[in-house]
């Protein structure tokens, strides 16, 4: 919160003097601010979706055109809309609105629309979701041209006043900025970037991830078309091309040149951009430097753009500021002094309640592969369970399956005894199933604490941002790790990032936690140490573990009951001790001519 | 970073410098062109500005307009966008020029219009042809090449003169420009002709099957086809239309105007259009004409050149009428205008609403080149009102 303050304090700071120098100079010079304004709007209203979504956009600029011929058709003085849009509906042929009516009516519409498109946007993943978006922008276009009633068709569309100056155009930037960030340091914001870090990790610790791209969707569209009044009210007259491929692509290039996950990456590369673009068009029309007057190389501009882009990505693919904000780069350590929260006795915990989790003949197949084979599995408040087997015998794909991160093809999961079968893994998140990965899936971009930040905001039942933070420390202090919570997860040691999965998981408040291996990796005192942890914890929430590991002495020594599974079926269930000597689990871990030996060995 | 300082230093020198070195000067006139020398509208504004530069130089070289006043040139790319136009004009008038060029077609041009209105600087479109332009634009607002309900009404007479009676018209309401032959279906009917059928495209759409099917399907078939497309709905249209075995006569108008029609081949033989001028041996647009070749080292292949000159002898004709570099006394100059000699025509202004009387030329196809139908003057009372569509 002091930070995001503080980010777009000095942001504000920064547009107001450049507003005032250029208001004081004026010309062209306050044009082109006014110009960088709107562009910048834009870009932070597709930063809010790109940016936090990790999902490129190409159809804002469709919710751009929509604002600007909306709000200009609210704005027209009536003589001029009875020349130029003879047809129009009576109630908006005798609309007339000031600037700030049509623009509050102009975004509530564009949200209204993107709400409607973004139901469908937010189901699909990656390039999908960025293919339909240029699919929007191309259906925008070709409705904007249809309704020629309404936007003269591809014609230009005149006689808009031209009241956007450089006052307007800076305080809605300064409101975009501020929206923008708190979006981003927002709960909503962070589960959005949990998600763009790992999708399904995200899913497993509870966030609803489509609901999440929605709104930030429905957000940055209000955002962008803001953008589209302004852009309208500065130039008078446009035509649909405006909202099309090449302002698209400029605009992205904005975005993806500063570094679309941040505020900072946004303005840089509005700033960037804007500076290039000025000076190449000036310099196409031919210019007198030294008394020599360069030809006229019209054109210039959209390859200087295409440029900047090929060299920004070549040399820092996620655009000049990475992924920090200014403020986080340059007073980071600042920040982690001041909001560490200093406290010695962290909550404690209440036990989980009682209950049990119950799966009977779960069988999955992967096309015609059977991964599991009516599997059936109960797991138990204070009770560890082993779940091994060797490599491909279904460990994995059980856990996923009990999970929710994949269906079941057959059989069902009850919890007490609700069936939780066809739940998702955001769903069962809240039912207090957590988890950790096999192969480490944390949220790379964000801090220790934020990656158990998520888990905590999504445990049922909701709580106060100040108790999860309060969640968040008692899973790090449960974990030993509550010294790294400031640092970048991707940054730590192997061991240590299994630590934080747990915390996270555990951050959940989980009846039952998953845990895939969660030794990989480490060594023998690593292995020790968590161990110990993972008894007391058991010990102390109360919470059913099953675990998945390859360390056979380990899932010997901490497990009550161990579960064999091969070739996706049970072969064996029992004490450690007794599943250690059955002769079915040994010939899967070793072949038939190998555990004749060490039958052999055993009997003696 | 200390390099990404010096950099940043640069630019803004660049842009500062930028402005201020464009300061007016007491004996220039300053001409802004905001233009689309890229972009769809670039076959066009690109000749008319190399034209207009062979006049600007012609008058500079002989010591300004009156001998005195020099012409300065400070040129803009509209990339053919209305908004870009908007901007480049701002830019323009802000920087103090006296006069202003908007593209030659009338949509950007409408995005300049208010704002030429605005600043009381007179704006010329080199060629574009909607009467509606300079009607609504404002009173700073000239057009500089003969009306799309002039040209229409020519062509309609003419078809109407040679014995047709049953029309087609197929425009595309994607601009003013191409909503033309609603102009000539309204003549059409008050001379007596059948209007059969009507049809519309998208601007850019290459296939005409549909158009040429439900053409090919009237009964009686029609015998003249009216359109004002241009490249590249045009030649895809005609090719189309020759090879579903329809012969009627296909009548154009200016945007066509360009060496595409003449490389046609079989397909555009025999097509007519309306346009601005015809280079008949010993007239000054063949005269101009040469003068392009030897400036530029290729032929003047359309009008627009001729057309840019033209411009540029208006302006002239206006700064002298007008007695000083003063932006309204020039506009207040050019709006009483009559009979300047350009090459293409001779241009009244007096007594418009900014739309010129000259000339109209009707061309022939044949053969891959040129062929002189008529300069005829149109009836005044058949002359439908400007009108947006």
């Amino acid at each position: 919160m002091v930070k995001s303050i503080v980010g777009t304090g000095g942001f504000v700071v920064v547009m107001v003097l450049a507003a005032l120098i250029a208001g004081t100079i004026g010309g062209s010079i306050e044009r082109t601010l006014v110009v960088f304004f709107i562009s910048l709007i834009a870009v932070l209203g597709m930063g809010v979706y790109s940016g936090n979504s990790g999902i490129l956009s190409f159809g804002h600029l469709g919710f751009m055109g929509l604002g600007a011929y909306l709000s200009g058709i609210l704005t027209m003085p009536i003589a001029m809309k009875q020349m130029t849009l003879a047809n129009l509906p009576p109630f908006l042929a005798t609309a007339h609105f000031d600037l700030l009516g049509a623009t509050v009516i102009a975004v509530i519409f564009v949200m209204v629309v993107a709400l409607v498109v973004g139901i469908v946007i937010s189901k699909l993943e990656g390039s999908a979701a960025t293919i339909t978006t240029l699919g929007l922008l191309v259906i925008v276009h070709g409705i904007i041209i249809g309704a020629r009633d309404f936007t003269r068709g591809s014609q230009s569309f005149f006689g808009v006043p031209r009241v956007t100056d450089l006052t307007v155009a800076a305080i809605c930037a300064v409101l975009a900025i501020i929206v923008a960030r708190f979006y981003k340091d927002s709960v909503f914001g962070l589960k959005l970037r949990a998600s763009r870090d790992d999708q399904l990790a995200a899913g497993a610790m509870g966030v609803n991830v489509r609901r999440e791209r929605l709104l930030s969707w429905v957000i940055s569209a209000g955002i962008v078309a803001v953008a589209g009044v302004l852009i309208g009210h500065f130039l008078g007259a446009f035509s649909v091309k405006k909202f099309y491929f090449v302002d698209t692509f400029a605009l992205l290039a904005m975005l993806i040149v500063g570094g679309m996950a941040t505020v900072t990456g946004a303005l840089a590369g509005a700033t960037l951009i804007t500076l290039v673009t000025e000076i190449l068009r000036r310099v196409e029309g031919g210019i007198e430097i030294f008394g020599f007057q360069t030809p006229q190389l019209f054109g210039t501009t959209q390859i200087g753009i295409g440029l900047i882009i090929l060299l920004a990505m070549a040399k820092r693919s996620d655009g000049l500021f990475d992924r920090l904000e200014w403020d986080e780069a340059l007073l980071g350590g600042w920040f982690a002094k001041k909001e560490k929260i200093v406290g010695d006795a962290p909550p404690e915990h209440k036990p989980v309640p009682e209950g049990s989790l119950q799966a009977s003949s779960i069988t999955k197949f992967f096309g015609g592969l059977k991964a599991l084979d009516q599997v059936s599995l109960a797991l138990a408040n204070r009770e560890i369970v082993g779940l091994i087997g060797p490599n491909g015998s279904g460990k994995t794909t059980l856990l996923n399956v009990l999970s929710g991160v994949l269906p079941a093809s057959e059989g069902e999961t009850l919890v007490d005894s609700q069936d939780v079968s066809t739940m998702t893994s955001h769903q069962l998140a809240g039912l207090g199933i957590g988890r950790t990965f096999q192969n480490i899936r944390l949220f790379s971009s964000l801090s220790v604490r934020q990656n158990v930040a998520v888990a905590a905001l999504n445990a049922w039942p909701k709580v106060s941002t100040i108790v999860a933070n309060e969640k968040v420390d008692m899973a790090l202090e449960a974990m030993g790790i509550t010294e790294f919570s400031e640092v970048q997860a991707s940054t730590l040691s192997y061991g240590n990032q299994r630590r934080v999965e747990i915390a996270r998981a555990l951050a959940l408040e989980p009846r039952f936690l998953f845990l895939d291996e969660p030794a990989a990796g480490m060594n023998r005192e690593e292995t020790d140490s968590l161990m110990d942890d993972l008894k007391s914890l058991c010990d102390r929430f109360g919470m059913g573990i099953l675990i998945v590991d390859h360390d056979l002495p380990l899932i010997m020594r901490l497990c009550e009951r161990v579960v064999v599974l091969n070739e996706g079926r049970v072969i064996a269930e029992g004490e450690p001790k007794t599943v250690q000597k059955d002769p079915q689990v040994i010939e899967a871990y070793l072949g038939h001519k190998g555990s004749q030996q060490v039958a052999e060995v055993l009997s003696d | 970073m200390l390099k990404m300082l010096k950099l940043a230093t640069c630019a803004v020198a660049l842009l500062v410098a930028g402005t201020i070195s464009s300061a007016n000067a007491g004996d220039t006139l300053t001409i802004g062109l905001a233009t689309g020398q890229t972009g769809g509208l670039a076959p066009y504004d690109g000749p008319a500005i190399e034209g207009f530069q062979i006049a600007v130089d012609e008058i500079n070289g002989a010591g300004g307009i009156g001998g005195n006043i020099m012409i300065k040139m400070i040129s803009k790319d509209t990339r053919s966008d209305a908004a870009q136009t908007s901007i480049a004009a701002q830019e323009l008038l802000e920087m103090g020029i006296d006069i202003l060029v908007t593209p030659s077609d009338a949509d950007p041009a409408f995005a300049a219009a208010a704002l030429a209105t605005d600043a009381k600087v007179p704006a010329f479109s080199p060629a574009a042809s909607s009467p509606t332009l300079p009607l609504m634009g404002g009173d700073f607002m000239f057009a500089n090449f003969p009306g799309d309900n002039v040209q229409a009404t020519v062509s309609a007479e003419w078809a109407y003169g040679e014995g047709f009676r049953n029309a087609y018209i197929l425009y595309s309401p994607d601009t003013q420009y191409t909503t033309l032959p609603l102009y000539f279906s309204d003549v059409w009917k008050v001379l007596g002709g059948t209007v059969a059928g009507e049809g519309t495209y998208v601007m850019g759409q290459q296939d005409f099957s549909a158009e040429v099917t439900k053409i090919k399907a009237l009964n009686p078939p029609v015998d003249v086809i009216m359109t004002a497309a241009y490249e590249p709905d045009f030649p895809a249209f005609i090719r189309q239309l020759r090879s579903a075995g329809v012969t009627a006569q296909v009548i154009g108008s200016d945007g066509i105007d360009s060496p595409t029609t003449f490389s046609l081949g079989d397909a555009g033989d025999g097509v007519v259009f309306s346009t601005a001028g015809h280079a008949l041996p010993g007239s000054a647009l063949e005269e101009f004409n040469n003068k392009f070749k030897a400036t530029y080292g290729r032929d003047a292949d359309t009008i627009f050149a001729a057309i840019g000159y033209d411009l540029m002898k208006v302006i002239e004709a206006g700064v002298l009428a007008a007695g000083s570099t003063d932006s309204v006394a020039i506009r207040d100059a050019v709006a009483n205008l009559e009979n300047v000699q350009g090459v293409t025509s001779v241009i009244t202004y007096k007594g418009t609403t900014g739309m010129p009387v000259r000339q109209v030329s009707l061309i022939r196809v044949k053969g891959g080149d040129r062929e002189l139908v008529a300069q005829p003057s149109p009836t005044a009372s058949l002359v439908p009102a400007p009108r947006m569509q």
